[in-house]
């Protein structure tokens, strides 16, 4: 009886397997129509990626039956896309034919792909087109943006200005936490020292009547994206990955900016769990009064303004510019680029063409994308209450990190030795050289 | 820490000298209240242990504005996020559960058909020493990354990339060792006396596999089925790797919720409850074979 | 963890370690082995071939080149202080995390070994953990543990314990509390159906001869037990070593590299690094050091217990 019933559950599982091995063959067969060249591309989920699927099926119905091109997209998550890419890279793989990619990896993958040669670049940032140039060919082809802003509570802020009384208290706090007796000021003109004053303010610690438990909420996880946003303070003071060719990350500068981050998580401006904290962490703090400002990704701010996300604090939050002497603000631009080995370059490159076009970024605008085409941002205000923020501070304060074949390992290093010092952990100074030797490693390679 | 409540043996209660009616009755409240007490604290151990599940169940059914109560229950509950995770929100889920199921399913066929009788011929008939099935489960300490690359480069070159059969041969490589971990462990448990006795009767080898030692080993093969099932229904890497768009478990395909605007907690969660009942469901389908394999068993020895 | 026990306890308890002795017609033994032993060759051989001929090579994503480049990469390896760290701590987690487990699955294996009411459901509710795919009970742990919308902060605050869960000094114990909350049912399984074999009389036998309970579960039962022990401890061990999902998820291997396992080092030298050449070094350093494990296994796997 026992052997029966083993044997009919083995039955099954064959009959499973046996299924599925004729399903996933005929499956293949549906894939569009024989006759039109079939482009796969690979895609974030999330907006962009949403926004980008609608771009993908008006063409696929319309424009794509006219060139022959059905698009494909694949999505993987954003944690995983590059992996994948790269395992794929490796073994010289052609199921793919546009990659993913971002001006922090394209460096890493550019012996892989074909450079672009029929882009019409007037219709992008220049920091865009920098961002995806290797050794002086464009390699992608870009399609959005993603900065970061100073992201603060509009309110709060400005029952601070208004009240002269609270002036006073401000100036006691900055004075214990800084050691200098700062006055409150605008947030688009603060300098580091204003931001950690600020957060100090906002904190329960030092001023019990506090309407935030917190200052600000940072990114300190150990994560290639919280080096991005580290970065700002590196650029704003003035500083840079690379100083006549060699790594440069002993600077003042660099000091400065790591001095920041550990003065914010040791004196208690940002909870503790910062330790561990990225995007959706930060999110949660804004949207729950446990932050008051936060250093956050554009691609946010809607979200904290919407009644059904954040109904806490919907309306509240506004925009400004990094701080620090130079604003900078980090800008990294995501695009497409043509696998070597494609077998399809010619469907990829009309399709991209497409892309390239006008109504097709207006399209992605429409849909709730970020295009990363200044024209294009400007003319779509009405979607999107961030895009002329995000189209002044690019043009004006965006950067890139020095795009080399180590860029995108060079911010998985950082990660892992600065993480440390930003929350106390490692001594600065030699966080830093760590991180200087790390790089100097990656930039001779 | 263990208490060991047993009923009481009748050499314990006719051991006690006690006539009156009362004394029985507070001794069977007393074992009532111990067996209850028990259960209580059974209770407040799952409980701990599923914390998060119990969560995911809470946070699924609020909508995305009510997250920040943690410890309260939805207001307004909706199923919205149950409807994304079944594919409202776009993304193929039903395809993606069809696939994982498949793939598992044909897993625990492969594996118990390339294990039992290897295993059978390595610790009993001593084929190879034993050597090729014990050294089999020294693959367990690789790390799966190890097996992205050349899996990846096998695959690519024999047309298996994204589909259901590549990812079934995955995940048999998985859980190979572990199969042979628990059946080894089985297999030298079993009473040699019988298979000697149908062995002196004339039996071949292979009747004695079917008609003795298969049947005596099932809650051993149902513990493997069980969990090779729930190993494979909740493998990440190799199906990140090796499927695309045809052949996408669940694991990969929850990971669309992890977007670059945040994470979608609601949908995740929901996705996390569904994901559960499955392995749960086989897991419950089995233990009737598990019950009544051992039960049977017992009188036959 | 098979069914009967009954009659090996009636005819011998000591001693039963001899095996049979080779069968007549070994052709048997090759016929039932094929398929393992096609599926060996055809994939896990090349497999592992492929991989350590991958960890001689110099194989990175920059390179479309392929070339030879014998030791260097285990010697990148070996010199790399993160791998030594990384190394050091996934076994101390790695101990810390296995022992409680089986202590605990232990005591819950014991614990359930008896009939009370509602047994058959909560079997299933304190096995329902690891139904949860590590992938998706990472997030899942993420969200529960988050400060602002997770239930374990509020319910501490609930208490007056205003802890930060993931401050430098508590992340470790963290991650040692989620691994055993969602592992810990898996011993208790395996525990528990080897509980279930074990032969009743014995209990008995011991019990008229004035055995206390304790004393029963001490000398008698858990010695019986040992090799489903053995197999449980085991496999939780090599699991928990190869640890990935739960950490990179929550911690990405920080504050700095406090938290990075071995298996994270891994997988950043393949994904962050592209450099597939080393991670494959890595990862053939990391077998080799458990190798020498493998006879202990088979000799410990291959005997019946007293």
């Amino acid at each position: 009886m026992r052997t029966r019933k083993v044997i009919a559950a083995t039955t099954c599982a064959l009959l499973a397997l046996g299924l599925a091995a004729c399903s996933s063959g005929s499956k293949s067969d549906d894939a569009g129509p024989p006759s039109s060249q079939n482009v796969r591309m690979v895609m974030f989920p999330g907006p962009q990626g949403d926004a980008l699927q609608k771009v993908v099926d008006n063409y696929n119905d319309t424009q794509g039956l006219k060139d022959n091109v059905q698009v494909q997209t694949v999505m993987l998550s954003r944690a995983d896309t590059f992996g994948k890419e790269a395992t794929q890279m490796a073994a010289k793989s052609s199921d793919i034919d546009l990659y993913f990619t971002a001006s922090y990896i394209i460096g890493q993958q550019a012996p892989n792909l074909d450079p672009l040669t029929t882009v019409d670049e007037s219709a992008y940032f220049d920091s865009s087109i920098e961002g995806l140039t290797v050794n002086g060919k464009l390699m992608a082809q870009p399609l959005n943006v993603s900065n970061t802003f100073l992201i603060y509570r509009k309110d709060l802020i400005e029952k601070l200005l208004d009240d002269p009384a609270e002036h006073k208290r401000y100036e006691a706090i900055s004075q214990e936490v800084l050691g200098k007796a700062l006055q409150p000021k605008a947030p688009d003109d603060w300098s580091w020292d204003d931001y950690t004053a600020a957060a100090a303010y906002f904190t329960k610690q030092y001023n019990p009547e506090s309407p935030t438990k917190y200052g600000t909420a940072l990114q300190a996880k150990n994560l290639s994206f919280n080096v991005m946003i580290w970065n700002d303070l590196l650029w704003s003071n003035g500083g840079n990955w690379i100083k006549n060719g060699k790594a440069d990350l002993t600077s003042d500068a660099a000091e400065a900016a790591v001095n920041t981050y550990r003065t914010i998580y040791t004196k208690g401006l940002t909870s503790p769990d910062s330790s561990s904290a990225e995007f959706p962490e930060t999110q949660a703090a804004l949207q729950n009064n446990n932050a008051a400002f936060a250093l956050q990704w554009s691609t946010a701010f809607n979200s904290l303004n919407d009644p059904k996300a954040s109904p806490n604090i919907a309306g509240n939050m506004a925009i400004a510019r990094i701080p620090g002497k130079l604003h900078s603000n980090h800008a990294h631009t995501q695009g497409f680029a043509l696998n070597k080995y494609s077998k399809n370059k010619d469907g990829a490159l009309t399709w991209l063409k497409f892309l390239n076009s006008e109504a097709a970024m207006t399209e992605f605008a429409a849909a709730g994308g970020i295009p990363a085409s200044p024209g294009v941002l400007e003319a779509n205000v009405a979607n999107n209450p961030s895009f002329p923020y995000i189209a002044d501070q690019i043009a004006n304060y965006g950067f890139n990190e020095p795009i080399f074949s180590g860029t995108f390992q060079a911010l998985g290093k950082l990660a892992a030795s600065l993480s440390g010092a930003w929350v106390g952990e490692k001594p600065v100074k030699e966080a830093l050289k760590d991180a200087n030797s790390e790089l100097t490693a990656l930039l001779d390679q | 820490m263990t208490k060991m409540t047993q009923a009481p043996t009748p050499q314990q209660q006719t051991g006690i000298l006690s006539t009156s009616a009362t004394d029985g009755t507070r001794r069977r409240r007393r074992k009532a209240l111990r067996l209850w007490s028990v259960t209580a604290l059974a209770v407040l151990i799952s409980f701990l242990l599923n914390l998060p599940l119990l969560n995911a169940i809470n946070v699924s059914l609020k909508p995305d504005a009510q997250m920040n109560a943690p410890l309260s229950a939805p207001t307004t509950p909706t199923l919205e996020h149950y409807a994304n995770a079944l594919g409202a929100a776009g993304y193929d889920f039903p395809t993606f559960f069809l696939n994982s199921f498949l793939i598992s399913l044909g897993t625990v066929g492969l594996i118990l058909i390339i294990t039992v009788p290897a295993c059978y011929a390595g610790l009993r008939l001593q084929f190879a020493k034993g050597l090729v099935v014990t050294s089999i489960i020294g693959l367990r300490l690789l790390p799966a990354i190890f097996f992205a690359i050349p899996i990846y480069v096998l695959f690519m070159t024999t047309g298996l990339l994204d589909t259901v059969v590549g990812l079934v041969l995955a995940n048999t490589l998985l859980n190979l060792p572990l199969a042979i971990v628990l059946l080894s462990s089985g297999i030298n448990d079993l009473p040699q006396e019988i298979e000697e006795a149908a062995r002196v009767d004339g039996a071949s080898v292979y009747r004695i596999l079917r008609a003795i030692v298969v049947p005596i080993l099932a809650p051993t093969l149902v513990a493997v089925a069980v969990l090779t099932f729930l190993f494979s229904w909740n493998e990440y890497l190799f199906g990140l790797i090796l499927s695309s768009t045809q052949s996408t478990p669940i694991t990969v395909g929850a990971a669309n919720f992890v977007t670059s605007y945040g994470i979608r907690w609601g949908d995740l969660s929901a996705l996390t409850v569904l994901s559960s009942i499955v392995p749960l469901g086989f897991a419950i389908f089995a233990q009737r074979f598990l019950v009544s394999g051992m039960t049977v068993g017992a009188v036959k020895g | 963890m098979s069914a009967t026990r009954a009659s090996k306890a009636r005819v011998s308890v000591a001693g039963s370690g001899a095996r049979p002795g080779p069968r007549p017609g070994s052709s048997a033994g090759w016929i039932l082995s094929s398929p393992l032993l096609v599926f060996v060759l055809g994939i896990v051989l090349f497999s592992v071939v492929y991989g350590v001929v991958l960890s001689l090579q110099h194989r990175t994503v920059f390179d479309p080149e392929v070339t030879w480049t014998g030791l260097r990469n285990f010697g990148h390896v070996l010199a790399d202080r993160a791998f030594w760290q990384s190394s050091w701590f996934t076994i101390q987690y790695s101990v810390i995390v296995t022992v409680i487990e089986i202590v605990l699955g232990v005591a819950l294996g014991l614990f359930f070994n008896r009939t009370f009411p509602g047994k058959r459901i909560l079997f299933l509710a304190t096995i329902l953990p690891i139904t949860i795919a590590p992938a998706l009970i990472a997030v899942m742990f993420r969200l529960i543990t988050n400060e602002n919308i997770g239930a374990v902060p509020a319910i501490l605050q609930n208490f007056g314990l205003d802890i930060s869960l993931y401050s430098p000094g508590s992340v470790v114990p963290l991650l040692v509390v989620l691994d055993v909350v969602h592992w810990t049912p898996f011993v208790f399984l395996i525990v528990y159906s080897g509980l279930q074999s074990f032969p009743e009389e014995i209990r008995e036998a011991a019990r008229v001869d004035g055995a206390s309970n304790w004393q029963i579960t001490w000398r008698i039962v858990l010695p019986l037990i040992k090799p489903v022990l053995f197999a449980a401890t085991f496999l939780r061990f090599v699991d928990t070593v190869r640890t990935f999902d739960v950490i990179y998820v929550l911690t990405g291997g920080g504050p700095g590299t406090a938290t990075e396992t071995i298996s994270i080092y891994i997988f950043k030298k393949a994904f962050e690094d592209g450099n597939f050449g080393v991670a494959a070094a890595a990862g053939v350093i990391m077998l080799t050091v458990m190798l020498p494990f493998i006879p202990l296994l088979v000799r410990k796997l291959g005997r019946a217990e007293n």
